[in-house]
């Protein structure tokens, strides 16, 4: 597990980032770019797919199709590995789209090579460079463009895709979850994660104020709320087997006060909301389990 | 026609189009943005005649210019290219002879977002610059334009927009020969491309954050909270606006755990 | 130099390993599964000494993997067939934009069966590659190391896709030369990407560049002239490689068969083309004087090469082994389109044969020499376009 600890007095003061750049205002996006870059340093190839900006950053970048993520950081680190240069490093800078659903493929078959690659998800929970529309990590009830409200609808009718754990089951060296609310905590795990070999996987959530609907001064709110409420667990697993919490509040807040403030969240009833927090108390009761036994079954 | 992405400049390029159709003319409306992007600029395209509108090429020279944003308005690229003594309609909070924009032009103003915050609550200005264009330009009439938001805004929602209409149809200003000739020579681009590193973003704040030094405790909470690395920490441990590339987007000041920072309204916005 | 009875796809595999491929990303199918299990038997042997080999989950992804390879500056190889080149034609028009020398071997599968067609390979003809194919497995070994120098050769920068015939090539054995490595080291230097993107030699001056800057035409432009520029890097490589190994193949681009004083040429690729050779002695022994010329780079077309030859001869039989749905061959048409402006009118008749895998015999060439020679006779074809 991440054995650095970094205060808030150790952050790098150096920006890896090439500011401003060109997202929206508030954009969760672009300050897990920030953080996650500050501690990467510069020997690194920086692989994109189509996502939306977040930042420009100091490195050589590689593009590639949208479906191509896992496939081109295999391309790179094996690249990297016959020319001699295994000091540079392969570094995938993804969004859930390019995560979740159309490069799901080529993910999990580089976790199940275990190729020796980091992918840093930013998960906005929908297609926001296209406008907004619903992603396999769009959350239950969550009002899209593609699922909109109304009579027929009560927006997206399917739960959140457990690609933490899904990836997990590829038994690879290491899987953590993180928050833009939390910064040192996800620095402390991009630190872990750089120098380990093998396939791994960081899951940042980047709360989005055009999609999601809020106010754009309220991101880092959202997301601090999103933890403590236990809708966005911060954890890391390796291998599969060793698992730990890193946040545990002594009690989770309502998951009202993470829904209320997002417009995609407006229409719920309060039945609907009820049956989320269930959901929430259920699976925070599993992981505090998982986290007594410091395994999780897979 | 120009404006930001999120304030309906290109819902209000459909509403004209509509308007000038049931007015039994042709026309269409030309949206011109990369990837979805709140705060940035943008420009949409009309034409109107009297027969079917043929080519698809940009308006690249207007007959007339419209601007939705206080900012944008300031600036010269919304009255380049215009036809001679072409026309220039602004959202300001000015009367037309304090405009600098330059040129063979003619122009008038309307203070669109303050009918906006009192109609519709909200500083959404499309509707809200569309009566002016109908009063000051008669290319279009007053019930034409809202016919067609009764289109694109039904029920309660049509009416707020109507209100806004007929408010800035009774107040738009008259057409003011533009007192410079000559455009300046160092001009802000208005293109913004979807991705890459930007020149310049104080185009887009609305609100930047006044900082109380006395106040701050030094934590660093808003440095590290700016999605956009826009605040600098000084060497006397405090942070400072850096002007390029703050957004106003409020994060920092939301974030300040003895609100140090106050989110100000940018003057003229 | 040695020599061994090898398959065709054995023969790709060898080309791979004398070329000293670094990264290889394969997914098997039909007809070219074999080569996929070569050279993991290289890789499993160790006799490749840095070779990284990755079985890839699916063609998308080889093709990815491979680009991503090329970029960093490894040189890579990867290889498919019919559905499988149509599941990769998303990122391998990528690979072409981002000027990366890549080799692929593409083992014609049709798009409408398991058995060999072109339709794979001309499915993909917008792809911006250069396209080669070779007739029998001599031709894929010495086309496979050639086809590097070619791509890597700062004119061209593209890469290059080499197709060759299903079962009855790639699972055909043949005695093949293999030339010494050393001799192949010496014809085929290392590959330098360019530019490098190694963070320590990259230009930060290049960081953040717009999307989209720039003349949007320009790159279609430097793209066309690319691609032509084939036409002579394709002839010097082979001749290089004629000198230094003894083994020619025409020009490089096309390969001429008895057209000297013939009356008519016909024209085929692949191993049809091999097919028809032995149809022409019939012909020729036949007092029927037909010649083959065997079309080897149909990107870039011949064009110079069928100017010239178009002079001499009566008319032109072109073969095509796919047809595009409305469109018939496209061989053709790029024939036609070649000799339209020309003073004289050269009649091009066209045949359409061996689809999905249908058996193409010497006695049909023979009947389609026949046809051409009739035509350059002055008589009249029985269609523009004949089925087969």
């Amino acid at each position: 597990m991440s054995t650095q600890r970094m205060t808030r007095a150790q952050v790098p003061m150096e920006e890896m980032i090439l500011a401003p750049g060109s997202t929206c205002q508030g954009c969760g996006a672009a300050m897990a770019a920030r953080l996650t870059f500050k501690v990467l340093g510069p020997n690194l190839i920086r692989h994109g797919i189509p996502c939306c900006p977040d930042h420009v950053t100091k490195h050589p970048r590689v593009g590639a199709v949208f479906e191509g993520g896992g496939a081109s950081l295999t391309g790179t680190s094996r690249g990297l590995k016959a020319i001699g240069r295994t000091d540079v490093k392969a570094v995938g800078f993804f969004g859930d789209g390019g995560t979740y659903d159309i490069g799901f493929q080529g993910l999990s078959a580089a976790a199940e090579r275990n190729e020796n690659i980091l992918v840093i998800t930013k998960d906005n929970e929908a297609y926001m460079n296209t406008g907004g529309q619903r992603s396999g990590g769009t959350p239950k009830y969550a009002e899209t463009t593609t699922n909109p409200v109304g009579p027929n609808s009560r927006g997206k009718n399917e739960p959140k895709k457990n690609i933490p754990m899904i990836f997990a089951a590829h038994y690879v060296p290491y899987i953590a979850t993180a928050s833009v609310a939390f910064p040192e905590d996800l620095m402390q795990k991009v630190m872990y994660a750089k120098d380990i070999e093998g396939f791994r996987l960081i899951l940042i959530q980047a709360p989005c104020p055009v999609g999601w609907r809020f106010d754009p001064a309220k991101t880092v709110e959202l997301a601090r709320a999103g933890v403590q409420a236990g809708v966005w667990p911060l954890y890391e697993i390796e291998h599969g087997t060793t698992f730990k919490l890193n946040y545990k509040p002594k009690e989770l807040k309502p998951v009202s006060e993470y829904l209320k403030p997002q417009s995609r969240f407006r229409h719920m009833t309060e039945i609907e909301v009820n049956e989320i927090q269930a959901n929430v108390a259920a699976n925070w009761q599993r992981l505090l389990k998982a986290d007594e036994m410091k395994t999780v079954v897979l | 026609m120009h404006g930001r992405g999120g304030q309906g400049a290109v819902t209000a390029s459909r509403i004209i189009a509509t308007a000038a159709y049931e007015e039994g003319k042709y026309s269409q409306a030309i949206p011109m943005y990369g990837t979805e992007r709140r705060g940035a600029p943008l420009t949409a395209y009309v034409r109107i005649d009297d027969v079917r509108v043929r080519e698809r090429e940009l308006v690249h020279n207007p007959d007339i210019s419209l601007c939705f944003d206080p900012l944008i308005s300031l600036q010269q690229a919304v009255a380049n290219d215009l036809k001679p003594k072409g026309k220039v309609l602004l959202n300001v909070p000015f009367t037309p002879d304090k405009s600098e924009l330059a040129g063979d032009i003619e122009i008038a103003t309307v203070n669109a977002t303050s009918i906006a915050l009192e109609t519709l609550g909200r500083p959404i200005t499309n509707t809200a610059l569309l009566g002016a264009f109908a009063k000051a330009t008669s290319i279009v009439k007053l019930e034409s334009v809202e016919k067609a938001i009764k289109k694109y805004f039904p029920g309660r929602l049509g009416d707020m927009n109507i209100a806004a209409v007929r408010k800035s149809y009774e107040l738009v200003s008259p057409w003011v020969t533009a007192k410079n000739k000559v455009a300046p020579k160092i001009q802000v681009d208005l293109n913004v491309g979807g991705y890459g590193a930007l020149k310049d973003v104080s185009s887009w704040r609305v609100f930047y954050p006044a900082i109380n030094e006395e106040k701050c405790i030094g934590c660093k909470t808003c440095w590290i909270s700016c999605p956009e690395a826009a605040l600098e920490w000084k060497a006397n441990n405090k942070p400072a606006m850096v002007d390029r590339a703050c957004k106003g987007c409020g994060v920092c000041a939301n974030e300040c755990p003895v609100k140090a920072i106050e989110m100000k309204r940018v003057e003229g916005a | 130099m040695s020599y061994e009875v090898m398959v065709g796809n054995k023969a790709t595999a060898v080309g791979c390993k004398l070329a000293r491929v670094k990264v290889a990303a394969v997914f098997p199918i039909t007809p070219q599964t074999t080569i996929t299990e070569y050279l993991s038997e290289i890789y499993a042997s160790g006799e490749l000494p840095g070779f990284e080999f990755v079985n890839a989950e699916g063609e998308l992804s080889s093709q990815v993997i491979v680009q991503a390879a090329e970029a960093v500056g490894a040189r890579s190889f990867t290889c498919t067939s019919g559905p499988g080149l149509l599941y990769m034609h998303h990122p391998m028009q990528e690979t072409a934009a981002k000027r990366l020398p890549l080799v692929m071997a593409v083992v014609h599968r049709s798009v409408k069966s398991m058995q060999p067609d072109h339709s794979d390979l001309m499915s993909q003809q917008w792809q911006g590659w250069l396209h080669i194919y070779v007739e029998n497995a001599q031709e894929i070994l010495d086309t496979t190391v050639m086809a590097y120098k070619i791509a890597e050769d700062k004119r061209i920068r593209l890469p290059v896709a080499i197709g060759y015939d299903g079962y009855v090539l790639s699972y055909t054995a043949e005695p093949v030369e293999i030339p010494a490595q050393e001799e192949v080291d010496a014809f085929l230097p290392p590959y330098k990407p360019m530019p490098s993107i190694l963070p320590d030699q990259v230009d930060p001056k290049t960081f953040g560049a717009g999307w989209g800057d720039g003349d949007p035409m320009k790159p279609w432009q430097l793209h066309n002239e690319a691609a032509l520029n084939g036409e002579t890097v394709i002839k010097e490589v082979f001749a290089e490689w004629g000198k230094k190994f003894g083994r020619t193949y025409g020009n490089g681009m096309i390969a001429l068969y008895r057209v000297e004083g013939a009356d008519c040429i016909i024209t085929a690729m692949g191993t049809i083309a091999g097919t028809t050779m032995a149809a022409i002695d019939k012909l020729w022994a036949d007092g029927k004087k037909v010649g083959l010329v065997k079309i080897r780079s149909f990107l870039p077309f011949p064009r110079k090469d069928f100017q010239e030859i178009a002079k001499n001869v009566g008319a032109i039989g072109v073969f095509d082994r796919s047809c595009q749905p409305g469109m018939w061959g496209p061989v053709y048409h790029q024939m036609r389109s070649t000799l339209y402006d020309e003073d004289k009118k050269t009649p091009v008749i066209g045949f359409i044969g061996g689809l999905s895998g249908k058996e193409v015999r010497v006695a049909d060439m023979y009947k389609l020499g026949e046809k051409t020679l009739k035509v350059a006779k002055g008589g009249k074809p029985e269609a523009p376009i004949q089925w087969v």
